[in-house]
């Protein structure tokens, strides 16, 4: 059997495994990116290539070397390069001497044809259609169920009595979405995992402050990536609203535009009115929308060199500016060390919180 | 009424068409000249420090104007081929000017797109005259005279002078004396026409190597026929039209036998051409004509990069005598 | 005597401040960190017990700083801060109506912006170490100037030279360049003055409203040459606040007043007697998970008291509580 792979990207890989076992294929599961992972991507990667394609190159590497000989990514159309980071991975991958093929899934809405000759190579159990989409829904309800659990967790983090306490009942549930199968048991399983992360105990006495976070989708749904900036901030008391997950993108992008990417679209016409590619026009609308929804500081994440969020940090001053709300960038790669950023997330901190304790006295009572 | 063209980015590729027309239309036009040390400075200061070398250029000269002029002309160029698009930096540049900048002159941002619209181009000078309160045949006249120059100049393009030459030339009437000339060598520098021709940014690159006695063709002295019709050996075609013909010229010049060396001049900070380099690279070069990248950045010493140069030139001279 | 003990444990100095009631700064020391912070902790306590009149009682202890977390568990902190608050903090003591702090030390350097006395922006230094005292330590090194009379030497200067470079290998090619085309030292000083103040505000400035009273503080405020190129580019006066080198121990001194009068809880402060204790760091690679972790642990005596670079909670210290 032909053994294929993946990227890695924060807890989705256990949807993707299912689905492409599922469809026949025997899966070489990436592992987390590790110092090994940048150092092989660093090595082999142009020096001012985004740190995305960097830690893909690492993980490519690392599971060719585990017998993996077919990969699966996505594409685009641009104008963000990462569009093209599939020909240039191969392109590498070959030269280093790996006989690799890389499917590439481009958006289904502008090109139907690619989409289904994708999925007819990786059907090696030869499903029928009906059996196909089946499985997709399985692999969609599983993502869309450790988004959920993820998104609890940044909600009971700030207020969690014992530190550490959410962490480690995130890690327990996991597995149990992992190991459901049907849809009905991939609900109760989620179920089961809500239910336990709420009876974490919480002081709901704390200041918290809301923080939300925006930026490119790689750094920011791969913890590994950002250093697992919401862990650190939830420690310090920060309850983070994620602006993207896996199941809000690829919405986005197979289907309609949901009406939720439309009000961002809305909210970033003032300032930018034109796509940019990659998630920049997101960053500036999103911003716009927590201020609008009281939110006490916004962060955005993007790769080092990242050219739409470069447009997007430029303009951003102004939104910060303009909508009063504190906006602190971090330009990701390979140098960034986590004690100057836990550092700067600090100050980031004491700063919302002195400016909400602040608003606070001036209110009348 | 005055209106300003940044001496930056695309003013290497339009401004003839773009001063004529204005003129026509009896609307002062106003650039910012070429970049010197202060200007880089002012740029450097304001953009953000992520951003790429073209950009903080960009930004000093679109200060350089701030008080100069009514109104700048920063039109949002997203798509001239129906294929490709510019980088991001383009899409959103009036943005970037508008919001990344205090106390700026109102800006004339019209979109292209030809893929939205048939005769884009056309409309959106249409509208910018439009929104000079101009009468539609007086536009129409101007843009028709535009265009006559822009073929003029890129008529001298093809005859191996460089954009900035160039656009001394259509304007200064100077005689257009020949620079290719019976010299020894000729290298082909690839790039973008605003590094290239940044005379400032690039330390002179052009001029540096005809002094060895070498003739320099860029990616602008390329008919867009034998651009066009190279292939180059990636699948999937590149997003940016300035990098898809970066690529396609380059692939030209191994093909072309009396390129004797190519120059690949990337600016510091440029996100497409960290694809573009690796693919050069990458691609077949049939005649293994001597290849090196150059990247430059706001602080090059004119010491380094003028040694690299000095060193390719020899290595490529010393083959040569060997072949 | 009531007293409050601040400790800055940065990457180049450890400063400890000892603060009294009224706010008198009655110990301050500023010592090299030299790569081994708990014996600098260690040595600066002991030269501060023998300094402190033996009627001081130590009530509150801050910790701030890269090495704050270890100064904590070490000295038993009442409070660990981030060195940005804890600059701000001691900033607007000095200086109440304060609105910009520039912060240049050792390896790092931050801006902090500051209105109606609440944090509201600030800056740090990235990877690069161009904006820092360290710039100037190599570049004086190479010199061969003491990097105490450095300010003195700029101070006679009247045309500085322009020394490029991002970085700090740029700029000492570039320096050497100059010299070599005869410039005088004075002049050269001087520029390089210039240099770390464009790189700092290009770099961490960068996006910022600075202004006035800005406060200078940080071991680099010391040099009169900075302080005026600051005042050049930023065309308005600059305070160097006092204490200025220690002030970050100030800082956190302040803060465990602060938090002692919130929490009213007696001091955690393990007294002067850990001067004595052996400490021991070590590291370890986790093998639980594929992240492979590289655990950083304290002993003291055979106890470990702390734990660094987990990303689980796995070597998490259960914490005997006494309360």
């Amino acid at each position: 059997m032909r053994k294929v792979s993946f990227p890695h990207m924060g807890e989705s890989y256990r949807a993707f495994q299912m689905v492409l076992t599922d469809l026949g294929n025997e899966v070489v599961v990436p592992p987390r990116p590790s110092r090994r992972t940048l150092n092989l991507g660093v090595q082999h990667s142009p020096e001012f290539a985004c740190f995305p394609l960097k830690i893909v190159m690492g993980t490519y590497l690392e599971v060719l070397d585990m017998g993996a000989e077919l990969l699966v990514t996505s594409g685009g159309v641009g104008p963000c390069r990462a569009g093209l980071y599939a020909e240039l991975h191969k392109k590498t991958l070959r030269d280093l001497g790996y006989p690799v093929d890389i499917i590439v899934f481009e958006p289904p809405r502008l090109h139907p044809f690619n989409f289904i000759s994708n999925v007819k190579r990786l059907n090696q159990a030869r499903l029928s259609i009906k059996a196909i989409v089946e499985c997709v829904k399985r692999g969609w309800r599983k993502v869309q169920a450790l988004d959920n659990v993820e998104k609890m967790s940044h909600l009971i983090r700030p207020e969690e009595i014992q530190k550490g306490a959410t962490t480690k009942v995130y890690k327990k549930v996991l597995p149990w979405i992992d190991g459901a199968y049907t849809i009905d048991e991939i609900v109760a399983a989620e179920a089961a995992a809500l239910e336990e992360m709420k009876k974490i105990p919480r002081d709901p006495e704390r200041l918290i402050l809301d923080l939300g976070i925006i930026g490119e989708i790689y750094v920011l749904l791969e913890p590994a990536s950002n250093l697992e900036i919401e862990e650190v901030l939830g420690n310090l008391g920060v309850r983070v609203e994620r602006s993207m997950f896996l199941t809000g993108w690829t919405r986005d992008n197979t289907w309609k535009e949901t009406t939720e990417g439309m009000t961002v679209k809305d909210a970033a016409q003032p300032y930018l009115p034109e796509l940019i590619g990659g998630h920049g026009r997101d960053s500036i609308g999103n911003t716009i929308i927590y201020a609008k929804r009281g939110f006490d500081g916004v962060i955005q994440l993007a790769p080092f060199t990242c050219i739409p969020e470069i447009v997007a940090r430029t303009i951003l001053t102004r939104v910060s500016h303009d909508y009063n709300i504190p906006v602190l960038t971090f330009f990701l790669d390979e140098q960034t060390g986590k004690a100057g950023m836990v550092t700067r997330l600090e100050a980031f901190v004491d700063l919302m919180r002195m400016k909400k304790i602040q608003a606070a006295n001036e209110k009348p009572a | 009424m005055r209106i300003g063209i940044p001496g930056a980015l695309f003013y290497y590729v339009y401004y003839p068409m773009w001063k004529v027309f204005f003129e026509q239309l009896d609307v002062e036009v106003v650039t910012s000249g070429k970049t010197t040390k202060a200007l880089i400075d002012k740029g450097v200061r304001e953009a953000l420090a992520d951003a790429c070398v073209p950009v903080k250029l960009f930004f000093g000269h679109a200060m350089a104007l701030k008080d100069k002029v009514d109104q700048l002309f920063i039109p949002r160029i997203v798509c001239l081929n129906s294929k490709t698009v510019y980088c991001p930096k383009f899409l959103a540049l009036p943005d970037m000017i508008r919001h990344g900048l205090t106390d700026m002159p109102p800006l004339i941002d019209v979109r292209i797109d030809t893929r939205d619209k048939r005769f884009a181009v056309f409309k959106a000078f249409m509208a910018v005259g439009k929104t000079l309160k101009k009468s539609t045949p007086a536009v129409l006249e101007a843009y028709a005279k535009a265009r006559i120059t822009q073929m003029k100049f890129y008529q001298l393009l093809r005859h191996g002078f460089q954009p900035a030459e160039a656009i001394d030339m259509v304007f200064s009437r100077i005689a257009a004396k020949p620079v290719l000339t019976g010299e020894q060598m000729t290298f082909a520098l690839v790039g973008y026409p605003y590094i290239i021709n940044d005379q400032y940014i690039s330390v002179d690159v052009v001029n540096r190597l005809r002094r060895f006695g070498i003739n320099v063709l860029t990616p602008d002295n390329l008919s867009p026929l034998a651009i066009a019709t190279r292939r180059y050996a990636s699948g999937k075609r590149l997003f940016w039209t300035f990098s898809d013909k970066v690529l396609r010229s380059t692939r030209y010049f191994t093909e072309h036998k009396n390129i004797d060396g190519i120059i690949h001049l990337s600016a510091f900070g440029c996100g497409p051409d960290s694809i573009v380099d690796k693919f050069i690279r990458m691609d077949d070069n049939p005649r293994n004509v001597p290849f090196m990248s150059l990247i430059i950045d706001e602080h090059s010493g004119e010491a380094g990069i003028g040694t690299r140069l000095e060193a390719f030139v020899d290595m490529v001279k010393r083959k040569k005598r060997g072949e | 005597m009531k007293a409050y003990l601040g400790i800055d444990v940065g990457s180049v100095s450890t400063n400890i401040a000892v603060r009294d009631e009224a706010g008198e700064i009655i110990a301050g020391l500023y010592l090299r960190t030299q790569g081994r912070p708990v014996e600098t902790i260690q040595a600066g306590l002991r030269e501060l017990q023998q300094i402190l009149p033996p009627e001081v009682e130590i009530c509150a202890v801050g910790a701030t700083g890269s090495g704050r977390y270890l100064a904590g568990v070490i000295v038993g902190a009442d409070v660990v801060k981030n060195e940005i608050t804890a600059h701000a903090v001691a900033a607007s003591y000095y200086l109440p109506d304060v609105k910009t702090i520039l912060e240049i030390g050792g390896q790092d350097s931050k801006i902090i912006i500051i209105r109606d006395g609440i944090v509201t922006d600030f800056a740090m230094n990235t990877v690069c170490a161009a904006g820092t005292g360290s710039f100037l330590d190599q570049q004086a090194s190479r010199l061969g100037i003491p990097i105490t009379q450095f300010g003195a030497l700029a101070l006679q200067s009247t045309t500085p030279v322009r020394i490029a470079g991002r970085c700090t290998v740029f700029a000492e090619s570039d320096m050497i360049h100059k010299q070599q085309m005869g410039h005088t030292l004075k002049d050269i000083v001087n520029g390089l003055c210039e240099a770390l103040v464009r790189n700092y505000l290009n770099n961490v400035g960068k996006g910022k409203e600075l202004l006035a009273p800005v406060v200078f503080q940080g071991g680099v405020a010391a040099n009169a040459g900075i302080k005026a190129a600051f005042e050049r580019a930023l065309n308005m006066e600059i305070t160097v606040s006092p204490h200025h080198d220690i002030i970050g121990a100030i800082g956190a001194a302040l803060l465990a007043k602060e938090e002692l009068e919130i929490i009213k809880k007696p001091t955690r402060f393990k007294g002067f007697t850990i001067t004595d204790l052996a400490y021991r760091t070590s590291s370890f690679e986790c093998d639980g998970c594929p992240n492979a972790c590289e655990i950083a642990e304290i002993y003291e005596e055979d106890r470990v008291i702390g734990r660094w670079g987990a990303r689980c909670p796995r070597w998490d210290i259960v914490e005997e509580s006494n309360d």
